[in-house]
């Protein structure tokens, strides 16, 4: 059963036009499709080729491409390989179609994708906030959301206190060996 | 269910809150190093320095011979331990905890990240400064700190609870103002919580001219009441072999 089904989409599969069909390793295989065909492949591969375990969604940021890119990671338990199965969707309007009516597991992912992304998945069950329960910006993993800037806007920093070191020195605490010491000595040990 | 009328409630302080007995300090002295000597604490482990925690405490270098112990409930403990990041979804239910907590209560800080954000610094989702939402006692600095380390800054703290300095939980109900708006820049201005903390600082007179002000009427303005949680127990019944449908 399970040689049959490797030799099955190794020979039929890899020769459907609009395929991209690439074996990595014995246990790796790609494939690239458009997005309108994703939902159909990857019923072809529940349904037909035993690949029942969608393990993850994940989504790249292609920011010069202005697109998504969305990797399905499926794994069959009959011929132990796992299909990654990559699209790319238009960063605009950022509307995608939900895969939960083939694999459940797709929701949690779709809803974590989204809030990271803002890419809205269309017939998910929930779309609602997941993990950023407080989060009032924009979705924190697009390329264009400056981390640095928004956490200086948003967040107060301790000033820097060299008083502190001193009185720690003073009660007989503080930094026993100095780095640079450390380095004088491997140096001098060398021969 | 107990009607809520039935509980006693000492709203008022009555009597002269200024002290008459010429012993009153000798017996607060007493009392700080009681306090000092039996600590219990609550580790609210938020990150990777909890780690550091059981070794402490256990036989390596057993903290327990200092009076330290771990308390499982905010209700029964005096320290509350934040070890690590915090994020702004944690620090909701760490200022939750600590509310819980009956005074005196001293909140200590472990590792870089609750001082500064440490390794953190720029991720979007972690709180930087700790002390600017509650009221920290003491950090014990490090990435992570040592048990030596952490044994070193329990024995500061119990040097200042026993010297009286460690009374940050009182700014707590005097400065609530700047606490709670700090709170709301973060959660936004529907943030509350279920405790009532100005009526608390009333009690127990450490009202101030900070404890008000614009924040506390934001949270006025937001609060709702708090209403009863019901609970329903099926006890006895027999599900009917036809209607065996629902959560069954």
């Amino acid at each position: 059963m399970s040689k049959s089904i490797v030799k099955w989409l190794d020979n039929i599969i890899a020769d459907v036009e609009g395929v991209g069909y690439q074996r990595k390793s014995d246990r790796r295989i790609r494939m690239d499709v458009a997005s309108d065909t994703l939902p159909t492949l990857l019923e072809l591969l529940r349904g037909r080729a035993s690949y029942v375990h969608l393990s993850a969604i994940t989504c790249v940021d292609w920011i010069e491409d202005d697109e998504f890119e969305l990797v399905y990671h499926l794994w069959s338990y009959e011929n132990n390989t796992l299909v990654s199965a990559h699209t790319r969707v238009p960063r605009s309007p950022g509307v995608y179609l939900s895969v939960y009516d083939i694999y459940h597991p797709a929701a949690f992912f779709e809803r974590d994708i989204h809030e990271m992304f803002g890419l809205y998945f269309e017939g998910s069950p929930d779309m609602e906030r997941f993990i950023l329960t407080e989060w009032d910006g924009p979705p924190p993993m697009r390329k264009d959301f400056d981390a640095e800037g928004w956490v200086q806007r948003k967040f107060n920093f301790q000033d820097y206190h060299p008083e502190w070191l001193k009185q720690l020195e003073d009660e007989g605490g503080g930094v026993a060996i100095r780095p640079e010491e450390v380095r004088a000595k491997k140096r001098a040990d060398k021969p | 269910m107990t009607e809520n009328t039935d509980i006693p409630v000492m709203l008022e302080r009555d009597g002269d809150p200024k002290r008459t007995n010429p012993l009153a300090h000798v017996f607060d002295e007493l009392v700080r190093f009681c306090r000092s000597r039996s600590l219990f604490m609550l580790h609210y482990c938020t990150g990777c320095g909890a780690i550091e925690l059981p070794p402490a405490m256990t036989s390596r270098f057993d903290m327990e011979r200092l009076g330290i112990q771990p308390m499982v409930t905010p209700r029964q403990a005096d320290i509350l331990l934040v070890t690590g990041y915090v994020s702004v979804k944690t620090l909701k239910r760490i200022i939750l905890t600590y509310e819980q907590m009956s005074s005196p209560k001293y909140v200590v800080g472990i590792c870089s990240c609750t001082v500064n954000g440490g390794m953190y610094w720029q991720s979007y989702a972690t709180a930087k400064k700790l002390d600017e939402y509650l009221p920290v006692d003491l950090y014990i600095a490090g990435c992570m700190p040592r048990p030596e380390a952490v044994i070193e800054g329990m024995k500061k703290l119990m040097a200042d609870i026993k010297s009286g300095k460690a009374s940050n939980w009182q700014d707590y109900y005097r400065n609530y103002d700047y606490y709670l708006g700090n709170q709301q820049h973060l959660f936004g201005d529907n943030w509350q919580t279920p405790t009532d903390v100005v009526g608390e600082a009333r009690n127990y007179a450490l009202a101030g001219p900070g404890t008000t002000g614009e924040h506390t009427a934001l949270l006025e303005q937001y609060q709702r009441p708090l209403e009863p949680i019901t609970s329903h127990f099926r006890i006895g019944e027999t599900v009917e072999p036809g209607d065996e449908q629902g959560d069954g």
